[in-house]
């Protein structure tokens, strides 16, 4: 057992079991198992225990003057919640076992105290006590965690933006769902030089606490990098440097990134390993963007990443989206699929993106019925006027 | 998650079967992690009866062909599905790990 000795209090009017009881577990407490406390009868163990807070177990009789053990038993939880309590009681005395065990005694024995019976009713409560402690340790753990994770979760979705540009030119929403508490999936909305928008959608390999870190990390750098240069495919080029630099996890990010300008409906992107962007013209039609060169970000080092353009119209709608659209999962095991994707849209197209995106959120959550979501759901769409 | 382990022309083939996603990305590492030995110089990872693969499972393959890279060892991978094949072109890691369509093929490229 642990270093300290247990400290447990012996409770009985007879004066000999003191005696008996130091000459009988003399050894355990030697070896420092056991510290021993006495009191004669209830009142004297309620002072002790009041005076020892920490005493880890209580051995008492049953029938004593001025407080017996029953009543002993009744008022230990007042002082002591976690102790445990063992009984002794006459052989046979069903009756009184009965109640002290109704009033929260773990444990009893008769009388004539056999000790070798004792020694390992004691063990037994004592490693009773110790499970109880850890358990009792680990659930305040995992309420401090829990905490923790409630508010790296609200830190994560506040760096997400919630005001979208809505203009002559364009209207533009976004959201995301996480799986967890915290998710890897990150999307970003944000003013470039020239009245251009800068649009980016990414996706952290796994999920959980070490992929939002390394998406807070790649966002912020998407971010600052995006600032300084034009082009999407060098932005994605020093993102992925950058990861690249210290990544021993080998996690990644797929990341789309694209230069937006509402103005003429260009689009220059460039794809980092992303799931491919979808068009969606007013008709219901619609077509996947056409890959540039790249791959995931965090990978390699020194990777070049293409890039491309595309012109959108008026009434376009430009749909960019994480797996967790794509790949949830239905109760027979079917993914959602491009298809389905693409179908949410053909039959009417949305005249918001705010809908634009309920329905896609929809389509996911009917699709998926009861099957628990295992991914970070997002999706950003712009609509061109 | 399945994997069978065998050996052909000093080759060590793991067949992987079924799924591999966050849920189960930590016990496939640690499986392909125990299957390898010390001194296997050539890797292949059969996905013929692979089913998915989550950018989770992705990161594990990562994780792989770093530690196999940093001692010489060969890796690839083999017999993908369509959809499987087009994760690895989607994330782009198609362009550094060699993938080919069959085992024969895989076994007798790497296994020279």
């Amino acid at each position: 057992m642990t270093q300290t000795p247990y400290k447990i209090l012996v409770v009985d009017d007879e004066p000999d079991l003191e005696h008996l009881m130091r000459q009988r577990l003399r050894r355990d407490v030697r070896s420092g198992q056991y510290t021993l406390f006495f009191a004669q009868n209830g009142v004297e163990a309620l002072e002790r225990l009041s005076e020892i807070p920490d005493i880890d177990m209580v051995l008492s009789d049953i029938n004593m003057p001025r407080m017996d053990g029953l009543t002993l038993l009744a008022q230990i939880p007042n002082i002591a919640p976690d102790i445990r309590a063992v009984v002794v009681s006459a052989y046979g005395d069903m009756k009184n076992i009965r109640t002290a065990m109704n009033r929260g005694a773990f444990d009893f024995i008769t009388k004539p105290i056999d000790f070798q019976d004792l020694r390992v009713t004691i063990e037994r409560t004592l490693k009773n006590m110790e499970e109880w402690r850890e358990a009792l340790e680990s659930r305040d753990k995992l309420v401090r965690l829990q905490n923790e994770l409630n508010v790296a979760s609200k830190m994560q979705q506040s760096i997400l933006p919630t005001e979208f540009p809505d203009s002559d030119h364009c209207t533009i929403f976004a959201n995301m769902e996480p799986a967890r508490e915290v998710g890897g999936d990150f999307f970003d909305v944000f003013p470039l030089p020239g009245g251009r928008i800068g649009l980016a959608i990414a996706d952290v390999s796994d999920k959980g606490v070490p992929a939002a870190l390394f998406m807070m990390s790649s966002r912020t750098l998407l971010k600052g990098s995006a600032i300084g240069a034009m082009d999407p495919g060098a932005v994605l080029k020093e993102v992925n440097d950058l990861l690249t630099e210290e990544n021993e996890a080998a996690m990644f990010v797929t990341t789309f990134y694209a230069v937006y300008t509402p103005e003429t409906g260009q689009v220059d992107y460039a794809n980092g390993g992303h799931n491919p962007p979808l068009v969606v013209h007013p008709d219901g039609s619609s077509t996947l963007l056409p890959g540039t060169d790249g791959m995931a970000l965090g990978v390699f080092p020194g990777v070049e990443f293409g890039q491309s353009a595309i012109s959108v119209s008026p009434g376009d709608l430009l749909v960019l989206y994480t797996d967790g659209v794509t790949e949830a999962m239905n109760a027979d095991g079917e993914e959602f699929g491009m298809d389905r994707l693409q179908a949410v849209f053909s039959d009417s197209p949305p005249a918001t993106t705010e809908e634009a995106n309920k329905a896609v959120f929809k389509a996911v959550h009917d699709f998926a019925g009861e099957t628990a979501q295992s991914d970070d759901i997002t999706c950003v769409t712009v609509l061109q006027r | 998650m399945e994997i069978s382990v065998d050996r052909a022309n000093e080759v060590l083939i793991a067949k992987v079967e079924g799924r591999i996603d966050g849920a189960n990305a930590r016990e496939f590492e640690d499986a392909l992690n125990g299957a390898i030995a010390e001194d296997d110089s050539k890797v292949l990872l059969d996905f013929g009866a692979l089913s998915y693969i989550s950018s989770a499972g992705l990161r594990v393959i990562l994780l792989i062909a770093r530690l196999l890279q940093k001692r010489n060892a060969a890796f690839a991978l083999c017999s993908l599905s369509d959809p499987i094949r087009e994760v690895f072109e989607i994330s782009g890691f198609d362009k550094i790990i060699s993938i080919h369509d069959t085992q024969a093929e895989a076994v007798d490229k790497i296994g020279q």
